[in-house]
């Protein structure tokens, strides 16, 4: 089956990665989900993959699901309906990749929209770009991972304000909390920004970057001497790899380093 | 509608209003406050006409100083103290609403009164809000929560600062350091946060109930067991 709902382009040993439904502000649908969810797949084996970009064609990132659609209205069907709902999760396929993600927020990230942006490492946002859960003023609330991933990046008042409100923010606000870690001053300097990013992501060492990743997210799960431990563990393990010889090699011979992911 | 002292108790179009009504002492949280409080928040808590609470105070200075001090040296024999701690759990009882709070901030924002905001889901402060914990300086520490609730909401770092220091912080630097959400003027303060209490309540209770319950109960959470809650809950709500 080839992949129509969601554009994947290798490049350098970057990803990058587009939900393509411009015409309806790239709403996921089920067939985008289950193309997205193998594609991560494949990104975690793929060696020759050090980063991922994930971005929206068209004017939208991403503003929302179809996800309510398929499920039954009014019926008592819990269990049938559960197992459909997290067909849709294309957030949690995203927040599978082993590897660095960098959303380049292009336009609205809504609902579901936003949860994907959340799902990913870094996230930066062109200045039209708007942001929200409204998921309360339909009865509903957020469901591949919101609730949970919104207040452990912008903290636990400012996450309540905005789910409890329903309210859509824009991008200054998003990059005051810290949902944003930046916002390009014109809407078409994003794809050079975040190309930018990238590159210079996919010059490190693939390794170390998964590592790093896995550090940062298991950790924050331990308790401090857990995750002390985990990080202790992880930079030996680092000192078995070629890259780690190449890297003091190319120090020393004042070069820039060839990284395999060996 | 209420027979209170120090507080006021009042509904109005699904929000309950509770007041904190000392101005003459700025507010100071006495053990007839505390009291009081418990009824209010048990009354908002069970109340299904009520969707939204308010926790505002009375007076122009302060939402409310801390504790007042000339009650400390009254403390009452230990028997009494582990009554209290069972059938007088205001903050335990805070933290058991499921119900979005919201706290509107004025004047001195310290001590008690820092805490009790803490125990908010929302907070709105005015300009000229002044936040701090001084409990170091009576060689005590915040007994309300403070140690806890405040390190959730703004970092280690920041935390640490106030509590080991007890340096007081603008309005400003609380909002950026995210202590609070939003800071406007002392004459908009009420209307912001019945402005935002409005919007809460045209939504449905049970997804208010639950979204809540998902960001707090979720932050106590590993990410996996979080997720599974998140999922757990939305399938409950019908769509």
């Amino acid at each position: 089956m080839p992949n129509s709902f969601v554009l994947v382009q290798k490049n350098n040993h970057v990803a990058g990665l587009t939900l393509n439904r411009p015409a309806v502000q790239n709403l996921i649908n089920l067939e985008m989900a289950q193309e997205m969810d193998e594609i991560c797949r494949q990104i975690n084996q793929d060696n020759d993959v050090y980063v991922v970009i994930l971005t929206g064609a068209g004017n939208a990132f991403c503003a929302g699901s179809e996800k309510e659609k398929s499920l039954q209205s009014g019926k008592k069907q819990i269990r049938c309906d559960e197992e459909i709902a997290r067909k849709f999760n294309v957030a949690a396929s995203i927040a599978s990749i082993e590897k660095p993600v960098i959303a380049a927020v292009n336009g609205d990230a809504l609902g579901e929209g936003l949860e994907i942006a959340l799902a990913c490492d870094i996230r930066i946002a062109a200045p039209q770009a708007r942001f929200g859960f409204p998921d309360v003023a339909s009865g509903l609330i957020p469901s591949d991972g919101g609730t949970q991933r919104l207040p452990r990046i912008i903290g636990r008042g400012k996450a309540l304000e905005f789910i409890l409100t329903a309210e859509i923010f824009g991008a200054a606000e998003a990059l005051e909390t810290g949902l944003v870690t930046k916002v390009v001053p014109m809407s078409d300097m994003l794809t050079v920004e975040v190309d930018t990013l990238a590159k210079a992501v996919a010059g490190k060492a693939p390794i170390s970057l998964r590592y790093i990743k896995e550090a940062i997210n298991k950790g924050l799960d331990l308790t401090m001497e857990q995750g002390l431990r985990l990080e202790a563990d992880l930079y030996f393990l680092l000192h078995t790899t070629a890259d780690r010889t190449e890297g003091i090699k190319a120090f020393q011979q004042k070069r820039p380093p060839e990284f395999k992911g060996q | 509608m209420s027979d209170f002292e120090v507080i006021l108790y009042e509904k109005k179009d699904e929000k309950g209003y509770i007041t904190l009504n000392r101005p003459k002492f700025l507010n100071a949280y006495n053990i007839k406050m505390r009291d009081e409080l418990f009824e209010a928040l048990s009354a908002a808590k069970d109340d299904p006409e009520i969707a939204v609470i308010i926790l505002k105070a009375a007076g122009e200075k302060a939402f409310c100083a801390g504790a007042d001090l000339s009650e400390f040296l009254t403390a009452p024999p230990p028997v009494a103290a582990r009554q209290v701690r069972f059938e007088r759990d205001v903050w335990g009882l805070f933290l058991s609403i499921k119900k979005p709070i919201i706290a509107a901030l004025h004047g001195y924002v310290l001590g008690s009164g820092i805490e009790m905001a803490m125990c908010c889901d929302i907070r709105v402060a005015s300009e000229d809000a002044k936040f701090g914990v001084p409990e170091m300086g009576l060689g005590i520490i915040p007994a309300a929560g403070g140690s806890q609730t405040i390190p959730r909401i703004v970092g280690r770092g920041y935390a640490m600062e106030m509590l080991l220091s007890g340096r007081w912080i603008s309005a400003a630097e609380a909002k950026k350091i995210k202590m609070i959400n939003r800071v406007v003027p002392r004459t908009e303060l009420l209307p912001v946060v019945e402005k935002l209490a409005d919007m809460i309540r045209g939504y449905d209770k049970m997804a208010l109930e639950f979204a809540k319950q998902a960001v707090v109960d979720g932050l106590d959470l590993p990410l996996a067991q979080g997720l599974e809650l998140e999922a757990r809950l939305s399938h409950l709500l019908p769509i």
